[in-house]
């Protein structure tokens, strides 16, 4: 009776800290965000997220920075990793879509990682195609 | 009125050298590395590919920004880290460079390599300090090529490192850059 106790026990015990060591490590080497996987925090057109950061991009950095963003709007440019909306938007792919053409009307989904005042444009990096 | 002509195409002609002469390089995908592993650790790292630079090819002066937020980690809670208890990425979101490159000749520039010093004033995490570097340009192309490493303490910057840490990062960062700048 007490050895099919202790048995138990020490069951429970090798559960519990494989349970912590796991939940130690999971969230010590958790993985990097997905935003392609992400739920989108905030869909909009692209002119009005350029016209929020222009008029304003400390307050606009407080709603978006970080943030998973989808915008629509038209490419006005394509350029190494990059494609430009609207010319005000700059969104970096990590894999470069093949079906990007200028003057196209497209949904991108990204992360807004701020204002870039030397061009005056948003950045957004980790960008996706919404089809 | 002769004379009223005169100077108005001098004016005009000025203004148009300025436009074909005084074109500028830029970049908005330029890549910057930072390195603070220390031996046998884990690799303390990030990258960013989104950096923006101008060149102004005359006078050489160089001005590069990069969003904090864009400096990506292999590791979610070493980004975190970086960003909220280090650089303060939500109160300083960019770091910024503006300085000179001397002695830049760009009708001279070729696919090899040659060093020019750099220096200016970098400002990260809200301080500002004076740095110097030996650059590598090249010409690739119709790009200017920049290329160089430096290093910076994150004392000099007001970051602090925590003492619980203060083993596994190390107290000079590498800082590498490589932008490819295009007219």
């Amino acid at each position: 009776m007490n050895k099919r106790k202790l048995g138990i026990g020490v069951v429970i015990l090798l559960v519990l800290v494989s349970g912590l060591l796991y939940g130690y490590y999971g969230f010590l080497y958790k993985p990097v965000r997905n935003i392609e996987a992400e739920k989108s925090a905030f869909v909009m057109p692209a002119h009005r997220l350029a016209v929020e950061y222009t008029s304003d991009s400390g307050k606009a950095d407080g709603n978006y920075l970080n943030q998973t963003i989808e915008i629509k709007g038209k490419i006005t440019e394509v350029r190494d990793s990059l494609i430009i909306l609207n010319d005000k938007i700059v969104c970096g792919f990590d894999a470069m879509p093949m079906n990007a053409d200028v003057n196209k009307d497209i949904t991108i989904k990204g992360r807004c990682i701020g204002f870039d005042e030397l061009f005056g444009e948003v950045k957004l990096d980790q960008c996706t195609i919404k089809q | 009125m002769n004379r009223y002509l005169e100077i108005m195409i001098c004016i005009a002609c000025l203004l148009l050298s300025a436009v074909i002469y005084g074109q500028k390089y830029s970049t908005r995908s330029g890549n910057l590395k930072f390195e603070a592993s220390m031996p046998s650790f884990e690799e303390v790292a990030a990258e960013n590919k989104t950096a923006s630079a101008v060149l102004e090819p005359t006078k050489g002066d160089l001005a590069v920004l990069a969003l904090m937020k864009g400096f990506r980690f292999k590791v979610a809670l070493m980004e975190e880290h970086f960003n909220e208890n280090y650089v303060e990425s939500d109160k300083y979101p960019k770091a910024t460079f503006t300085g000179k490159v001397e002695g830049l000749d760009v009708s001279k520039l070729t696919s090899e390599p040659k060093t020019y010093p750099i220096s200016g004033d970098l400002t990260l995490h809200g301080k500002t300090k004076k740095i110097t570097d030996n650059a590598k340009i090249s010409k690739n192309g119709d790009k200017i090529v920049i290329v160089g490493t430096f290093t910076v303490k994150p004392a000099e910057f007001n970051i602090e490192i925590p003492k619980l840490v203060s083993g596994k990062i190390s107290d000079k960062v590498e800082i590498t850059y490589n932008l490819a700048l295009a007219k």
